[in-house]
């Protein structure tokens, strides 16, 4: 089966799809050289594992896994407290890396990028696969970090590459090879193919990307939607999705939650917890240029379990000020005084650009207008004073609770430097070695 | 007869303004500046002055003159001649962040606890910038690890064998037997003396 060819050339097209190997710890890694190779996990204060290093992967230590659980089964395990700073500053050189060779990369998430380096072999004098190993190494040099490398015909194909061999691998997929790499791998795997998906296509007795790939093209057209079929002519070498160098300038959802310890059944801490979550995304909206015309609020109980309700505005809006006496109506809907909650969390949704609200036709405009001057005026109060240095008085129980946070501050928290605030830090990351 | 306006004449008066003012003149200002009857005249020269990447918007559409126009100092085409004064004046700035940190993408920072360098002036309490992936030469100060203990020191080579040496004489120098692990080269110091 796998000598079947889906492109009679190697390299129509050359995309790269660069992905961190266990990111968060990886950079940990780099800037504390004493924990290399050791048990290793960041997200000590959600509670659960957000990244595990590749020895604590091996000692049974996923992602997801709570704390207690984790420590369980790999005794000496380091838990460390996220430092996002630090990670961010990692990945922004790691596309700045990548962009040396190429303009035309994407930043799909903190640890992730695609690039398309179609007609660079003779800019670079270099073939594609030199040109993706280059990227691999300056990278390894650089940053001290390593990640995982797929090279191919698509986006999708570039992601099954990347995942094909991990960590520190390099996978080139050429167009005369797509067969030998789809055969064994589960259409689960897929990127782009969900849960509802799957089941589908097992039903159809289709179990493998290439039995996916080789459904003729009719029968995807008829009984798939627009994105199966994108995916279906990514996987057969069809460039469908471009790489997208711009920068993010929209959203079509915005989420803020908040997990806290120890958990609560407090009304007003978690009502302070969500109004928080609701400006934090009203904030960013805002930055954006959005307003929702739907919002989600939820709460996390601690066995994990979820309760939310969703209202629909009767127009766009951005400030929790306008969106206050709502969520009040959500909360007192969902809270159960018994159960005990571990996070919150609010979602903007159906975003429009702000420019375009009509107010209705029974609504006080001035007011509407006097809420947005407000905000103008809060917006510039926390690019100088930092996020939510002006807020409404429900969010402040947070103020007087204290944040909920767990575990210990970051080893970046701890460091400050003549000069630096607890707001600004310096650009760099720092290693941490005594010398 | 009036002068003909050229892209660089253009580009030469709106650089000359944002040195003065250390800012972009307004549409308004333009129409003064480049001596033409409207806005749209303006818009024209602006238009160009982008395509030609003279000119940037930002994302709220504001003109600023980009990287480029800011590297070369915009005199314009000058006869060949004395240079004048203000021409001499024209160099182009580097901040000190360009200065102290010539490769970003591989700078880290590092605050110095020991006291192996001091003979070098670098202190307990010292920051050094310190760039990953820089091949040493000999005399460059390293981080490196010997044996599991991180240091600073010179850094030499003979032939085959490396010697990292202390600018203190408390501490002998370092052959390492084993594989040693280079951290970075340090290429800056820093020390502040007030907040």
């Amino acid at each position: 089966m796998s000598d079947i060819l889906f492109s009679l050339h190697s390299w129509p097209q050359a995309i790269l799809h660069i992905d961190g190997d266990a990111f968060f710890t990886s950079c940990e890694e780099a800037i504390h050289p004493e924990l290399r190779g050791k048990p290793i996990i960041a997200g000590g204060e959600r509670g659960i594992v957000a990244c595990a290093s590749y020895a604590a992967k091996a000692m049974g230590v996923k992602r997801g896994v709570p704390l207690h659980e984790a420590r369980k089964r790999c005794p000496g395990l380091v838990i460390l407290p996220s430092d996002y700073e630090t990670y961010s500053l990692f990945s922004r050189r790691m596309f700045n890396v990548m962009r040396k060779f190429t303009p035309q990369v994407e930043e799909y998430s903190i640890d992730e990028a695609f690039a398309d380096i179609t007609g660079m072999r003779r800019a670079l004098r270099a073939s594609y696969e030199t040109i993706a190993l280059n990227m691999k190494a300056e990278i390894a040099k650089e940053l001290g970090i390593t990640v995982s490398v797929g090279l191919s015909l698509t986006k999708v194909l570039a992601k099954v590459a990347s995942k094909h061999q991990k960590p520190d691998g390099f996978t080139p997929i050429p167009g005369r090879m797509i067969a030998k790499y789809l055969e064994h791998l589960p259409v689960e795997k897929i990127w782009g193919i969900g849960h509802a998906t799957t089941n589908y296509l097992n039903k159809m007795g289709v179990r493998t990307a290439l039995e996916f790939a080789r459904l003729p093209e009719n029968t995807v057209r008829k009984r798939f939607t627009k994105p199966g079929m994108e995916i279906w002519r990514e996987l057969r070498g069809d460039a469908v999705y471009p790489v997208n160098q711009e920068e993010k300038s929209t959203y079509a959802s915005i989420s803020k939650t908040k997990t806290f310890s120890p958990p609560s059944s407090d009304a007003d801490y978690l009502f302070a917890h969500l109004m928080r979550n609701l400006e934090s995304a009203c904030l960013k909206a805002r930055g954006y240029h959005l307003a929702a015309k739907r919002i989600v609020a939820f709460l996390k109980r601690n066995d994990f379990s979820y309760t939310g309700r969703e209202i629909k505005l009767n127009r766009p809006s951005v400030y929790p000020m306008e969106l206050s006496p709502e969520l009040r109506h959500i909360f007192v809907d969902i809270y159960r005084p018994q159960d005990l909650y571990r996070a919150t969390g609010v979602v903007l949704m159906e975003l429009t650009k702000d420019a375009s609200i009509q107010y209705t036709l029974f609504e006080d405009a001035l007011k509407a207008e006097r809420v947005h001057d407000i905000y103008r005026v809060m917006d510039e109060v926390s690019e100088k004073y930092g996020k939510h240095s002006l807020h409404l008085g429900a969010s402040h129980f947070i103020e007087v609770f204290g944040r909920g946070k767990r575990g210990e501050p970051t080893a970046r928290e701890k460091t400050r430097f003549p000069g630096e605030t607890k707001r600004r830090h310096l650009s760099i990351p720092i290693l941490h070695v005594k010398v | 007869m009036k002068e003909k306006r050229t892209l660089q004449g253009v580009a030469k008066i709106m650089g000359a303004f944002f040195r003065n003012h250390r800012r972009m003149p307004s549409y308004t200002e333009m129409i003064d500046l480049l001596g033409v009857k409207s806005k749209s005249v303006v818009h024209f020269w602006i238009n160009k002055l982008i395509e030609t990447g003279i000119l940037e918007k930002d994302q709220k559409g504001h003109l600023a003159l980009t990287k480029s126009a800011f590297g070369i100092p915009m005199v314009g085409s000058v006869q060949a001649g004395f240079p004048s004064p203000e021409e001499e004046a024209l160099r182009d700035v580097i901040s000190m962040d360009e200065y102290l940190v010539t490769k970003p993408d591989s700078s880290f920072l590092l605050k110095v606890t020991g006291d192996s360098m001091v003979g070098e002036g670098i202190r307990e309490g010292d920051l050094v910038i310190v760039e990953k992936g820089r091949e040493p030469k000999n005399s460059d100060i390293v981080i490196a690890e010997v044996d599991g203990e991180w240091t600073m020191k010179y850094f030499t080579r003979k032939g085959k064998t490396i010697v990292l040496e202390a600018a203190n004489p408390k501490y002998p120098p370092i052959k390492p037997r084993s594989e040693l692990r280079l951290g970075g080269v340090v290429t800056a110091v820093i020390r502040k003396y007030h907040q």
